[in-house]
């Protein structure tokens, strides 16, 4: 099978280098790792160990989304931990289905936004109306947050206090 | 030697073989497991075990993996194909030509499987750029690939067991084998340019952007690409020069292969993990196989058995061993026919007055060229099928032997009259 990797692997270097790439390609090891938090909800992650210490973790359920770019392996696991420890906890609202239903929706509405400005010519005000769309929603969420009691406190949130 | 041990051997390397034919299981796994039967039975001991083992082969296979990988990892291969199908302007009859070219000199340096690794991929690229059927060319890169590599010591397994067990060095393959493969490569290539001359026709667009690939782009490391090639040359003068300073071949790529890791620094872990490991230990177990019906007597019996068949005559014993050994091959796998042949032949050989060395030419070249027949008559010839495959193009087992065979006789033919003119 290691051949077969060999070919494919040396047709796309050639491709992506004849396309200006610049291409480095890294052996290693590809994990993933599926956990069934409850009965509606799976979580899955992967992630590539290789020894140049430079490891991405990226959740694949409930719904895509990169995790962080690491520099220690070790750091991989915790993060699994936290993050499976909270989506257990969050297995537990009422609300998970709609959560899981908005984050999709957000997802999706990035694939959207990429397509109208990859394939359109779109004006000016349309982007001013979308940022503002976008700044309604980013206040809607942290005054969410200030009205509602907390529920994890095993690390602080990532991106919250931020906003 | 008691009774029970001979038939328990006898058994035991019928079996194995006829597991490694069935391919069933992996080669490698029977192969040693089979030897450690030999052993746990006491037909042969372990050390006679080891000492069956021809290091020589071991050593020159795992020497020029270790230099093939790294020089691999430079990109070269590509900067070649990608430049000699500019030089050919994008005319597919004459890439076609280039890439035989290209694969035959490759495989007189590389084993044949590396090669078919580094060719078939670039090829796949190119022929989608020229919006081109890639089987004709995968076709005469397993031939080219084949021939090419019968031309050497180095080239093939075979050649690298038969020079291993008789002391035929680098030289004496280059001298008796090359023109014969030089003749056999012309008439391949220009008859597999006329069976396919019409589907190697591609449009001026797809020409036009092959034309603009860079071929200076897939060097990935000039650094590397220096140290390699220099080390490449020396052990390839190493090997020319192999009997003037009495160094083995297998010491000669050994040494080039640590001065390589030496000078490029690069991880040894990193090149090790890719040597052929079940390539190796498959010739280690077939080494004790047959070892051990070397110890039982049974090479000798069926030496005696081809003598008195043959009357002791060179030029039918010779005749027989090409013939034979091209049919076997282009079928099973030539690596254990011919890991049998050798001891065979060596005993047969011993206390001839005669010189056997036209029997051994007989032995390579069968078994080299024998593979050109049939989509599975090399692992060179697999590998390539089954890249094409993955890239949805099928060689279906017929559609190939119909022209490979064919061929695979004409070259057969030519290579007994050069040895009835030159030798017999």
């Amino acid at each position: 099978m290691n051949r077969y990797i060999e070919s494919e692997s040396s047709q796309h270097v050639m491709k992506l280098v004849q396309m200006g790439g610049d291409v480095k390609v890294v052996s290693g090891k590809l994990f993933y790792v599926e956990f069934q938090v409850s009965e509606q909800l799976e979580v899955a992650y992967v992630y590539h160990l290789n020894k140049h210490n430079k490891f991405f973790l990226e959740r694949t359920k409930p719904y895509p989304i990169p995790v962080r770019e690491f520099d220690s392996a070790d750091a991989i696991c915790d993060i699994i931990k936290i993050d499976v420890e909270q989506f257990k906890n969050a297995a537990n609202s009422h609300h998970l289905e709609k959560f899981i239903d908005i984050n999709s929706e957000f997802h999706n509405m990035i694939l959207t936004f990429e397509d109208l400005f990859l394939y359109y010519n779109v004006d000016h005000a349309t982007f001013e109306r979308i940022q503002q769309d976008i700044d309604d929603i980013h206040k809607r969420i942290n005054d969410a947050k200030e009205s509602a009691s907390r529920v994890y406190f095993g690390k602080e949130p990532d991106y919250l206090e931020d906003k | 030697m008691p009774t029970e041990h001979l038939v328990m051997g006898i058994l035991i390397f019928i079996l194995t073989y006829i597991a490694i034919v069935s391919e069933k299981i992996h080669r490698t796994v029977i192969a040693v497991f089979g030897a450690g039967l030999m052993i746990l039975f006491h037909v042969l001991t372990q050390e006679e075990a080891f000492s069956k083992i021809d290091f020589n082969t071991l050593g020159l296979l795992i020497g020029m993996m270790v230099i093939v990988n790294i020089i691999r990892q430079t990109g070269l291969f590509q900067y070649l194909a990608i430049k000699s199908a500019k030089l050919a302007k994008g005319e597919p009859t004459k890439i076609l030509l280039y890439f035989s070219i290209l694969t035959a000199v490759a495989s007189a340096l590389l084993d044949n499987v590396t090669t078919i690794l580094l060719v078939v991929p670039v090829t796949l690229v190119i022929c989608d750029t020229l919006e081109l059927n890639p089987i004709p060319f995968i076709i005469a890169e397993i031939m080219s690939s084949n021939i090419g590599g019968a031309a050497t010591l180095i080239g093939d397994p075979p050649n690298i067991m038969i020079g291993g067990e008789t002391g035929l060095n680098f030289d004496d393959f280059i001298v008796n084998l090359l023109p014969l493969m030089v003749v056999v490569f012309i008439i391949t290539v220009v008859i597999l340019r006329f069976l396919f001359r019409k589907s190697l026709v591609s449009n001026e667009e797809s020409k036009k952007l092959m034309l603009s690939f860079d071929e200076k782009k897939a060097i990935t490391d000039h650094k590397l690409l220096r140290k390699s090639l220099f080390i490449l040359a020396i052990t390839i003068t190493g090997f020319v020069l192999s009997e003037l300073i009495e160094v083995p071949s297998a010491s000669i790529a050994m040494f080039g292969a640590a001065s390589l890791l030496l000078i490029s620094k690069i991880e040894p872990e990193e090149v090790l993990e890719k040597i052929e490991w079940t390539t190796i230990f498959f010739f280690a177990g077939l080494f004790i196989l047959v070892g051990s019906l070397e110890v039982l007597g049974v090479i000798e019996f069926f030496a005696a058995k081809i003598l008195d068949l043959t009357g002791g005559s060179i030029t039918a014993m010779t005749m027989i061993i090409l013939w034979a050994s091209t049919f076997l091959s282009s079928f099973l796998d030539n690596i254990p026919y011919v890991a049998t042949m050798v001891p065979l032949v060596t005993t047969i050989s011993e206390g001839a007055l005669q010189t056997y060395e036209p029997v051994w030419w007989a032995l390579s070249i069968g078994a080299c060229l024998g593979g050109t027949g049939t989509i599975i008559g090399a692992s060179a010839n697999v590998v390539a099928r089954g890249i094409t495959e993955k890239h949805g193009y099928k060689i279906s087992f017929f559609g190939y032997m119909k022209i490979a065979f064919p061929l695979m006789l004409l070259s057969i033919v030519i290579a007994s009259v050069y040895l009835l003119v030159f030798y017999l």
